[in-house]
């Protein structure tokens, strides 16, 4: 949808008193806003509490003593069988996961979608419709093959065989994001980089790749976030050398001997959910932009 | 190669000591999920020997089965396999010793005359059209009652035999206020409570109709009714908290006083050492409530077959040091288990496990565990079905009975 | 029309989506086809055995309640969700005060991964634990509230912690529509003496459709893929009363060891979501649109 009459404030009647109707709004949304934050807000108090505190007040009375223990615990001690390590362990893996696969993703779907909208190939459209489907298919129908091919080849439970996972299943929707990118330019200027000389490559790192900054924002947002928190894969591909943040995260809390250490474990969560949560933060309408833009549209 | 392990150490937490300069020998790769103290100990003794006898042994735990399991499965079949690696008794290999992936253990096992010191019934379960593809390293039955003796003495309660003796029991301490039966509802537990009740309650006859023969009829007998009205009732003894409780939580209510008994197999006397528990003192045992059966289900080792001379040859030792006597014994005390081999000293064992050594020796008693008659795949099923039983309170004795059988009726071949 | 030069060059650039299509989608795709015809159970077997595998799995009582969880959730979760950020949207759009935390506050889980959202609402949920142990601590001893271990309640956990998840989703959707609404609408409207809630029904409703679609699609994305949530907030249980399709998948492939039976559900997962894909695929993507705007 393409809207001309972009307005920038609100849009709904200007209010002229405080009446029912408003006071029933700010209610509604004032209701609303506790019902989100709720989870937030248990996870903040009980990863501060000492295990006395919750067994006493439960999960929502405000920590009356508050201790940083169980930060430092999950961090750096926290059990998952014999391996004492918290949760740090993961927190680099999923860094190391992180990096290569954001960059090779969006880079391979930029170049992609930057030949699907310039340049013409056979068989484009059908590529194209088949990276779509990509999109929407479970995982499921892919994931034994894989299991199988990367076992076979040596890859299997290697950092190598989650970028390379990544990459392929980030693919369609990276494309995607930067073909429509792409189809906004003016073919202008495309022709007049091909009068002068330019090849496939060079038009695109020279030309179109610093042209695409504001994407790559959206697309590095996107991927950071959707690659941080993927569990499936790395619980999959990633064996026991290679398991994600999030894979870790539910060994850690599984439940073992004795006691369950809720704020131990709700530490851990936060951390875990940190990094998005941090992108979110400091993103904010580009957050919004990357979401709408992942909204596979036309 | 050498980072690729040395990561999968760190992972796992569990550094042995294997540092033999002289032999320089093959690594050993040996992938198992005994991760809990307890099993960790007892796993160590394997080490130990394997590298005192010029091995060198890379350890491999990953904490969960369901993870490790298929992890090493398609390892075998990508043709990257570890060395050795721990699996169940009974159907699970075959597939894998059928696809010719496995090496042939019948050397090892005449060399050491595996005929003569191994049970029958186990050697079967470890063998595949007559030749050995498996170590089996223990026995084990999943169907002991556990009991708190302190709770017993404080409320007067006999030490049950039955079915009837344990509700009976369990009345008086739910009317005392202490949870009668600990219980985990994981499907693992829940069916291997059900299937103790079956061979319990159901007698001998219906457990190998239903698990040998898989006849759907036999759900409609009256012995079947029963085993599916006991389960039911067993429900009401336990507490709101048992979805998805671990054995060990439940084992620990027992060690806390919270909770009377607990059906579990012969690892629970691991938690209970933990806690410093003393077999016969602090807790007693009863080895199946109805009909005694000793409901054989064995750890044991595979041996993916393998290119290299040197490592089929640290096969062949990891076979041997793995059915060593001392090794055996030393072993099996650390993990609650029986030794497998039936020429081994027993005198150090504790009270329970001479219960369970009597009842074995009875041949009358002994009978394979589901694992050995029937595959995973229609033991999983099963589960499903004995899970959504328990689920439903609703559901009747005769319904459930129904889907029984209807799971055993996809499995005729 | 652009100007379409044909180099060898742009193949190279088009190399790696080409092979990932052939192989990793396509090839991996004819594979898990493939097996589900066979009778494998731990190993990929050559043997056919017709559609024995699909009798066998639509004769699982597990298989169906996990395709009617599905539908459930995607119903609820979808439904629920649309209500709940169009009317958030529609209430924040009148000019409330603190509208940038409002915003912040109701999209932040979204950012969240199900892994996350699943702990933290098992926890709240959690009878033992949570509001219900809460609640009876502020004296209502016979409070009740476990869903979360119900035979026929535990999927409307899986719902609301999706709602949770999603619901700023469609608010962030739904606002970005509504700002973009023609303001001259707006002033007829109020100059016709149109009650609000009339105009939203009748006018905004209808105008915003491109983003209700939109929403709905990215929604529905998440419904067939539901996995991790299901996984840590309820196991899928009590019993295997809360598990869906992609558990259910990915339990028989690995954990079960019955490849045939996984293959022959995920397949029938592809075809599903094919039927209801190709034809909006193609109408969104292939057809000539008249001009938009």
């Amino acid at each position: 949808m393409t809207t001309h009459h972009t307005s920038e404030g609100p849009s709904g009647p200007a209010p002229r008193r405080i009446g029912p109707a408003r006071l029933g709004i700010y209610a509604f949304l004032l209701i609303s806003a506790l019902f989100f934050l709720l989870p937030l807000y248990v996870m903040l108090v009980t990863s501060v509490k000492p295990m006395a505190e919750i067994r006493e007040g439960g999960l929502f009375a405000l920590p009356s003593a508050v201790t940083f223990e169980p930060w430092i615990r999950a961090w750096s001690s926290a059990c998952t069988g014999l391996d004492c390590r918290g949760i740090s362990p993961g927190f680099w893996i999923s860094v190391k996961i992180l990096i290569p696969s954001v960059i090779a993703s969006i880079l391979i779907g930029a170049i992609t979608g930057y030949a699907l909208s310039f340049w013409r190939a056979r068989g484009a459209n059908l590529l194209f419709a088949a990276l779509l489907l990509g999109a929407f298919l479970p995982y499921q129908v892919f994931i034994y093959p894989l299991v199988r091919i990367y076992s076979a080849t040596g890859l299997f439970s290697t950092i190598y065989a989650l970028v390379l996972t990544h990459v392929i299943f980030g693919l369609p929707v990276m494309t995607l994001l930067f073909r429509n990118y792409y189809a906004g330019i003016p073919i202008d200027l495309f022709k007049a980089a091909r009068v002068d000389g330019g090849k496939f490559f060079s038009i695109f790192f020279r030309l179109m790749l610093p042209m695409s900054i504001p994407m790559l924002v959206v697309a590095v947002i996107l991927q950071v976030t959707g690659i941080w928190n993927d569990f499936i894969m790395g619980l999959t591909f990633g064996g026991l050398a290679n398991r994600p943040m999030t894979v870790q995260l539910t060994n850690l809390v599984a439940p073992t001997e004795g006691e369950i250490a809720y704020n131990v474990n709700m530490a851990a969560t936060i951390m875990t959910a940190a990094v998005p949560l941090i992108i979110y933060f400091i993103s904010g309408r580009w957050f919004v932009r990357g979401i709408a833009a992942g909204a596979v549209k036309g | 190669m050498s980072k690729k392990y040395r990561s999968l150490w760190r992972a796992t937490g569990l550094m042995l000591a294997l540092i033999q300069p002289a032999m320089a020998a093959e690594k050993t790769e040996v992938l198992h999920w005994w991760t809990t103290e307890a099993q960790s100990k007892a796993v160590k003794v394997f080490a130990d020997a394997f590298n005192a006898a010029g091995g060198q042994w890379v350890d491999n735990a990953i904490v969960n089965g369901d993870v490790a399991k298929p992890t090493g499965i398609n390892r075998i079949v990508g043709g990257n396999p570890p060395t050795v690696m721990m699996m169940n008794a009974g159907k699970q290999f075959g597939e894998l010793a059928d696809a010719g992936l496995l090496r042939n253990l019948d050397d090892v096992g005449s060399a050491e005359n595996w005929k003569q010191v191994l049970p029958a019934d186990v050697l079967e379960a470890v063998s595949r059209d007559g030749h050995i593809y498996a170590v089996p390293v223990n026995l084990q039955t999943p169907n002991w009652l556990w009991y708190n003796k302190a709770l017993f003495e404080k409320f007067k309660v006999q030490e049950p035999k039955t079915w009837e003796d344990f509700f009976a029991a369990a009345d008086t301490f739910k009317a005392g206020g202490v949870i009668a039966l600990a219980f985990g509802a994981q499907p693992w537990q829940q069916h291997q409570l059900f299937n103790g009740v079956l061979a319990g309650a159901g007698g001998r006859e219906l457990y190998l109709s239903i698990f040998r023969d898989k006849k759907p009829e036999a759900t409609e007998t009256p012995e079947f009714k029963r085993v599916a009205e006991v389960y039911a009732k067993i429900r009401s003894y336990t507490d709101p908290g048992t979805p998805n409780r671990s054995f060990n939580e439940a084992a620990s209510m027992v060690i806390t006083g919270k909770a009377a008994m607990h059906i579990m197999g012969d690892w629970e006397k691991g938690e209970f050492s933990a806690a410093g528990w003393v077999a016969g003192k602090d807790y007693g045992c009863v080895l199946g409530l109805g009909e005694q059966n000793f409901l054989m289900d064995s750890n044991v080792f595979i041996m993916p077959k393998v290119s290299s001379e040197a490592a089929s040859q640290s096969q062949a030792l990891m076979a041997k040091i793995m059915l060593d006597k001392d090794v055996q014994v030393n072993f099996n005390n650390l993990k609650g288990s029986m030794p497998v081999r039936n020429d081994v000293d027993t005198s150090g064992l504790d009270a329970c496990s001479k219960i369970g050594l009597e009842v074995l020796k009875d041949p009358s008693k002994q009978l394979a565990g589901p694992d050995w008659l029937a595959g995973a795949d229609m033991l999983n099923s099963l589960a499903d079905v004995v899970v959504q039983y328990w689920a439903t309170p609703s559901q009747t004795p005769e319904e459930f009975a129904q889907k029984y059988a209807a799971v055993l009726e996809q499995f005729q071949d | 029309m652009k100007q379409r030069p044909i180099r060898w060059s742009v193949y190279v650039g088009l190399m790696p989506a080409i092979l990932i299509v052939v192989f990793a989608y396509l090839g991996t795709m004819i594979w898990t086809v493939g097996i589900s015809f066979t009778d494998s159970r731990m190993l990929p077997a050559a043997r056919f055995a017709g559609v024995n595998q699909y009798i066998r799995l639509f004769a699982t009582d597990r298989w169906l309640t996990s395709i009617q969880n599905m539908v459930m959730f995607g119903v609820l979760m979808i439904g629920i969700s649309l209500v709940l950020g169009f009317l958030l949207a529609v209430a924040i759009d009148q000019r409330v005060r603190a509208e940038g935390v409002l915003r912040t506050v109701i999209l932040y889980p979204y950012a969240m991964s199900f892994i996350v959202t699943g702990l933290v609402w098992q926890w709240i949920l959690n009878p033992t634990l949570g509001i219900e142990k809460t609640v009876r601590g502020w004296g209502f001893e016979s409070f009740r509230f476990d869903w979360i271990v119900g035979q026929d309640t535990a999927i409307y956990c899986v719902v609301l912690a999706g709602v949770w998840h999603a619901a700023g989703l469609v608010m962030a959707i739904m606002l970005a529509g509504l700002r973009g609404i023609d303001p001259d609408l707006w002033k007829a409207s109020r100059i016709d003496g149109i009650k609000p809630w009339r105009f939203y029904l009748h006018i905004v409703i209808p105008v915003l459709r491109p983003s209700f679609i939109s929403a709905t699609v990215l929604l529905s994305l998440g419904v067939v893929k539901l996995y991790d949530l299901v996984l840590v907030l309820t196991g899928g249980g009590p019993g295997f009363s809360s598990d869906v399709p992609a558990k259910f998948v990915m339990d028989y492939l690995f954990q079960r060891q019955n490849i045939g039976l996984a293959t022959a559900a995920a397949t029938t997962l592809l075809v599903t979501v094919l039927c209801v894909l190709t034809p909006w695929l193609y109408a969104e993507y292939f057809r000539r649109q008249t001009p938009k705007g």
